[in-house]
């Protein structure tokens, strides 16, 4: 046996090291040929899944991952549009299929789709692509993200380019288009559009006499409240809240408004702290403590379809899912009143990165001129259950005659024109959303008196609002 | 006297089988509880991928599902390219655990049989990367890769994670407990470095390896934050990042297909696991008995 040295072994060692790179690399080699396969093993698989039941329809969407549906058409010579967007289950078909009738609506543009995660994740990737300079050229952000990219002036103004582009943006609904314009010019448009509304369980409000609507103001809930919990059993609570970390700042936003309070003005000063907000927070205590009739609930979602509680309040984009998972016929109706009518905007909207190529800019343009079309803005409303973007959507009749089946549809509609942009402490504030929500988790379950906890909020939120608050200063937030 | 004597020896060892069986039984119930707390939440993921929705958010719960829906997994399948995704998980799975065990084993033997200088200093940097929590590497890790032009290929989501301080950690406080004859023995006999880690120290070590290769295969193949980063095409992604294309943004989740997803993603890691774990006990035992 040849004795091996040291320096020998270094060497081997290396050889083994080199071999392991050159693996990796046989690695490289097949993604590039991979991506071309995997587009005939997806348009391979097409048969089955069409023989699949429902599930087909989720498949085609997602299985076509971008690479092979475009390596359908004939890309060459097209401007490529890269889109990040951040939408999984049911809701990705519908994005990936809008995608690909753009892509086949034209021949001079190609939309490449790529799903990015969660809000959150997708804004955190944005900004490590952002530093590496890799960024899409299309971008899904919340309405709580977009500021942060806004504020470091990494997002395009687009008016020039809609002007170019032929393509009106009044079409927009206005406070949803006005939540994306600052310094005059539009920044950010609407997308995938939510807002809270009030889910009652009809069967109890049934039982308990009570016409079949939602209570005008929060006093008239209160009043309801002892019929609601006797014909509802004895579990049975009238109303539930729910954490902070299911965004309870969010729901609460409204009841702050209603009560002619503001979690903040727009020069980013709490005011939470204020007269009118307290006495929402304090009567919510009351409701809460003294009353026996609110709780807080880990998903709101889950305990009213199972009958914990007889109303709540939560997003549209929930409805689809909670009628058909209730045992029972689900109402929807405005949000209560009660100094005044006060309701949030949420969800996520589309902007286009300002570092994008000039041809790039002007290509994303144009699919957001396609996404605005009635036609496509009625498919991804009835997909997803997210709200009507533009008037022509709505006015249409095809969305017209889906109100006609889906009434509790038609009020989360409704209730869009009169809904407005939050506070900046909850969009721009860092961690503003999370601080006013654990604020509200120790009125929820501590029965801590509502100034003295909205106190510590504001003052919490005045200390997180400085390091932005120069940069509000050199980025105007209207 | 006999007969006391007897007695008494009854007695006492009537009482001690009386104690044995209790403390049997309670030696029972408390494996029995931590058999539970490990294995409810498997069990339940497993029914609730065979559940409606609705039997998913019905309270009591109901344990056993009333008709199996099989077609959540089917519309789990579907949803996403899994098969693709299964590949993936497979290739950077498997070449992640090749780089970091042999990697890892190769550092362990020059830090334990090679004299260099500066060793000790160099194995507490090396302890110092261990101690660097991963979020903090993410970053300058994504630009690197993202300047190699990587993003989206395998070597972009392997190289990164190939050198793990752990598992030489592990290796070499393994190495320095064999025994330095056999060793000695070996070079005696003519055996160089590559003879010696392969024909001595590995066979020695093998509980250890296998400990490393699965805390390393576990790691990876469950490893979504690395993957989901550095990869943008759902041609490119891994299997629990594909998980997240079930979730819905806002709204209800169908958790019954997510539940049917997850068991995708976990069924060939439980088979590895429960082969793998053998071996573990076998290496325990056959040292055990050699005395």
């Amino acid at each position: 046996m040849s004795k091996l040295n040291r320096r020998k072994f270094l060497k081997a060692g290396s050889g083994a090291l080199s071999a392991l790179a050159l693996a990796a690399c046989g690695g490289v080699g097949t993604t590039d040929t991979a991506t071309a396969p995997s587009g005939a093993a997806s348009t391979g698989a097409a048969p089955s899944l069409a023989g699949a039941p429902s599930a087909a329809g989720a498949a085609s969407a997602a299985a076509q991952s971008q690479a092979p549906s475009a390596a359908a058409l004939n890309t060459a010579g097209r401007t490529r549009v890269l889109f990040w967007s951040a939408w999984g289950g049911k809701n990705a078909e519908g994005v990936q299929k809008l995608v690909d009738d753009f892509n086949a609506s034209q021949s001079d543009i190609v939309v490449e789709n790529q799903f990015q995660g969660s809000y959150e994740e997708t804004a955190q990737k944005l900004t490590a692509a952002l530093a590496a300079r890799q960024t899409p050229d299309i971008a899904t952000m919340s309405e709580v993200t977009w500021n942060r990219f806004y504020l470091n002036q990494t997002i395009q103004p687009l008016d020039e380019y809609f002007t170019k582009a032929n393509f009106d943006p009044t079409d927009y609904v206005e406070p949803l288009i006005k939540e994306g314009t600052r310094q005059g010019k539009i920044w950010w448009v609407p997308f995938a559009r939510s807002t809270p509304i009030f889910y009652y369980n009809r069967d109890v409000f049934q039982k308990a006499g009570l016409p079949d609507r939602g209570p005008e103001t929060w006093d008239e809930l209160r009043e309801w409240g002892p019929k609601l919990m006797e014909a509802g059993g004895a579990d049975m609570k009238v109303f539930a809240y729910t954490t902070a970390k299911n965004y309870n700042a969010w729901h609460f936003h409204g009841n702050v408004w209603q009560w002619g309070g503001a979690y903040s003005d727009p020069e980013l000063n709490a005011l939470l702290d204020e007269a009118n907000a307290v006495e929402a927070g304090e009567w919510l205590r009351r409701f809460v403590h003294d009353d026996k009739m609110g709780y807080m609930a880990e998903d709101q979602s889950t305990d009213f379809i199972n009958g914990v509680c007889a109303t709540t309040s939560q997003s549209t984009g929930g409805l689809g899912g909670i009628a058909t998972s209730a045992k029972f016929q689900v109402g929807t109706a405005f949000l209560p009143q009660q100094k005044q009518f006060g309701c949030p905007t949420g969800g996520a909207g589309l902007a286009i990165m300002a570092n994008a190529q000039e041809e790039q800019k002007q290509a994303a343009v144009e699919f957001l001129k396609f996404l605005a079309m009635p036609e496509n803005v009625v498919f991804w409303s009835k997909h997803s259950g997210y709200m009507p973007a533009t008037n022509s959507a709505r006015e249409s009749q095809d969305m017209q005659a889906y109100f006609k089946e889906n009434p509790n549809y038609q009020v989360a509609v409704e209730q869009l024109p009169k809904t407005q942009k939050q506070d900046t402490a909850r969009l721009i504030i860092p961690n503003g959303d999370q601080t006013i929500g654990t604020g509200l988790e120790r009125i929820l379950v501590n029965n801590e008196a509502a100034d003295k906890v909205f106190a510590d909020v504001a003052a919490q939120l005045e200390r997180d609002a400085q390091e932005v608050k120069q940069q509000v200063k050199d980025v105007p937030l209207t | 006297m006999d007969i006391t004597l007897e007695k008494s020896a009854e007695a006492r060892s009537g009482r001690a089988t009386w104690l044995d069986v209790s403390t049997q039984l309670l030696k029972y119930a408390i494996l029995l509880l931590f058999v539970a707390v490990f294995l409810v939440p498997v069990f339940w993921m497993v029914s609730a991928s065979l559940k409606t929705l609705q039997e998913i958010y019905t309270f009591p719960p109901q344990w056993i599902p009333e008709s199996f829906k099989w077609s959540n997994y089917v519309e789990a399948w579907y949803a996403a390219p899994f098969g693709r995704f299964y590949v993936n998980t497979i290739i950077t799975t498997f070449f992640g655990v090749a780089a970091e065990v042999i990697l890892g084993m190769m550092t362990a033997y020059a830090f334990v049989y090679l004299p260099f200088p500066g060793k000790n200093v160099l194995f507490l940097v090396l302890l110092a990367a261990l101690m660097v929590p991963i979020h903090v590497t993410i970053l300058p890790n994504y630009l690197t890769v993202a300047r190699l032009g990587w993003l989206n290929t395998y070597q972009g989501i392997i190289v990164p994670g190939a050198a793990v301080a752990f598992g030489t950690f592990l290796l070499r406080q393994h190495f320095l407990t064999l025994p330095n004859e056999i060793l000695e023995a070996a070079r005696i006999e003519g055996a160089g470095h590559i003879l010696l880690l392969t024909r001595v120290v590995l066979p020695l070590s093998r509980t250890t390896l296998v400990t490393v290769g699965l805390i390393a295969l576990v790691g990876k193949w469950n490893d979504f934050l690395w993957p989901l980063i550095v990869t943008n095409q759902t041609a490119m992604r891994v299997l629990p990042v594909g998980l997240s294309y079930l979730y819905q943004q806002e709204g209800t989740n169908q958790w019954g297909i997510i539940m049917a997803g997850t068991i995708f993603v976990v069924l060939p890691i439980l088979v590895i696991f429960v082969w793998a774990q053998r071996h573990i006990i076998s290496g325990l035992t056959a040292g055990a008995t050699k005395g």
